[in-house]
């Protein structure tokens, strides 16, 4: 038999448990961050209209290969304030230089599971 | 636990499919009524069968109909198959590695889809699916590769999607002869090219995704108008409802989403012909740039190999193994895998599959019995009819393409 209380407790849970996880699913953006930084703010306005950032984490380059590949993404319509573009160059020479270990990329979610290796 | 996880993995399915849609080329976002919705029926299962902060630490990019693939980047999407992967001659589409330059079309009813044909014909033609559907279908078994696949072993390091080893794949394209629908057309004697372009949807100022090729390869046989990969009708991340396959080329030959075929009497012009996809006509110094006019367009790819099994940095106990992966040559047929357990100072022939196609991957396999423990390097190194053998460096060149050293692994034999 259940109580009225059995009864309200575990939808009340339930709601609980389900804002909690919808909110960390709203929080887990598949998209990568951008690290912290002064420029971070910039870089994010200035880029990420277009891709996300991952195209850019991935990234080992000199200073010299930032520059290029910057002023490209100005030609191609980032929205660069002439005042911040030594200070974007910067931010991801320091951050994604060519020391920088190697970017550890995420896998897509194995829906399938086993059945994902099917023969041919 | 084993109903806990299969309602978990409905839940997570069901949720995910509603925030993350690609297909759409949209920035989706979660309903509140499909919040609740989902969020309602995953909440018992999930507090009790997953812990908030492991999910938070452990992020779960769910992207229907690609399965356990590496996400290079979400939005646009860029994927790649492990190289563990590399097992079936045929890559399942789940597997298959995806590369967007730009955004996927918007949604479109494909009712209204057309493909024109203009420039240097005699007669225009504007074909509906239906229409294509009448001409007679050819199959090919292509290996695919994106031009920079391996770029990130490259040295010093250079900019572009930073693939590891499986921008790669073998599948079956079927579809029209581009050859029969150019015939229908009508070629001027002016013809020379014939560029391709498609519906993704550029942003910014980026330059549109539009590329060439010479006319001799647009009239082989074996070019298609893909309207199907691997039996059924081409997925929408693969070009859905046709896809030019050039195949044996580097994978921008094979413009997805193909909606303009112009015949031209010069190659295409723009970013993805010149400075894109193009490579030095003789080796620079590594980190040296290399004029523009010392550069030809990519073609065909060439003379590669991969090791799927055993994977880099595996622990095995001595015993039987086999050591197995895959092997193409472009436009050549693969006609040597040669496998070293020593580092490269002692080579043996690997054994190839018997599946073959003119354009495909072989598989090989090769027996290793380890007698005692030792750290082994393994490589392979692939020969095809061209006389091509694979190199111990790749050539560098500033946008890391055709990347084609002999593969390596190191695994730990430990009694």
């Amino acid at each position: 038999m259940r109580t009225f209380i059995g009864e309200i407790r575990p939808s009340k849970l339930a709601l609980v448990a389900a804002l909690l996880w919808a909110a960390s699913a709203v929080a887990q953006s598949p998209n990568a961050p951008l690290p912290p930084g002064e420029a971070k703010e910039k870089a994010e306005a200035a880029c990420l209209t277009c891709h996300e950032a991952r195209i850019i984490v991935q990234q080992r380059l000199s200073k010299a290969a930032w520059t290029k590949e910057l002023d490209k993404m100005i030609k191609w319509g980032a929205e660069v304030d002439p005042k911040d573009r030594d200070a974007l160059i910067d931010y991801f020479s320091a951050n994604f230089g060519p020391d920088q270990p190697v970017y550890a990329a995420p896998k897509s979610q194995a829906l399938s599971g086993a059945k994902s290796k099917s023969k041919h | 636990m084993g109903v806990a996880e299969s309602h978990k993995s409905l839940a997570v399915k069901s949720i995910n499919q509603v925030v993350f849609n690609h297909l759409g080329g949209e920035n989706t976002v979660l309903s509140r009524r499909n919040f609740l919705k989902t969020a309602s029926a995953a909440a018992f299962v999930t507090s009790a069968a997953r812990p908030l902060l492991t999910w938070a630490a452990d992020p779960v990019i769910s992207i229907p109909g690609k399965d356990g693939l590496i996400v290079r980047s979400y939005r646009f999407l860029d994927l790649e198959m492990p190289v563990d992967f590399m097992t079936d001659w045929i890559t399942p589409v789940n597997h298959f590695y995806v590369r967007n330059h730009m955004f996927p079309p918007a949604k479109f009813d494909v009712s209204t889809w057309k493909l024109t044909i203009t420039g240097k014909v005699e007669k225009p033609l504007t074909l509906t699916l239906p229409d294509l559907e009448k001409i007679p279908v050819h199959s090919v078994v292509n290996t695919m590769e994106c031009a920079g696949n391996g770029r990130t072993f490259q040295s010093p390091k250079v900019p572009g999607i930073q693939w590891g080893k499986g921008a790669v794949g073998n599948a079956r394209f079927s579809g029209p002869s581009l050859k029969a629908v150019l015939e229908k057309a009508g070629l001027k004697d002016t013809a020379k090219h014939v560029q391709f372009r498609g519906l993704d949807q550029v942003p910014g100022k980026v330059p549109p995704f539009i590329r060439s090729i010479p006319i001799e390869k647009a009239l082989d046989a074996d070019t298609l108008i893909a309207t199907h990969m691997n039996g059924a009708p081409i997925p929408a991340h693969h070009g859905y409802p046709a896809r030019a396959l050039t195949p044996g080329w580097v994978g921008a030959a094979s413009c997805k989403w193909l909606t303009e075929i112009t015949v031209l009497d010069k190659p295409a012009e723009g970013n993805f012909m010149s400075p894109g996809y193009r490579f030095p006509n003789t080796p620079g110094k590594p980190g040296e740039p290399i004029k523009p006019e010392d550069t030809h367009a990519l073609t065909a790819l060439t003379v590669k190999s991969l090791i799927a099994a055993p994977s880099d940095g595996a622990k095995l106990k001595p015993g039987a193994h086999v050591i197995q992966g895959v092997a193409w040559g472009g436009e050549a047929d693969i006609t040597k895998v040669e496998i070293s357990t020593d580092g490269g100072v002692s080579w043996n022939p690997a054994q190839l599959g018997k599946d073959q196609a003119k354009y495909a991957w072989r598989l090989w396999s090769y027996p290793w019995k380890p007698a005692k423990s030792a750290d082994s390097v393994i490589v392979s190194r692939a020969t095809d009819s061209q006389g091509r053998t694979q190199p111990d460096a790749a050539i560098w060149n500033p946008s890391g393409y055709l990347y084609n050293a002999c593969d390596q692994v190191k695994v730990y034999v430990q009694a």
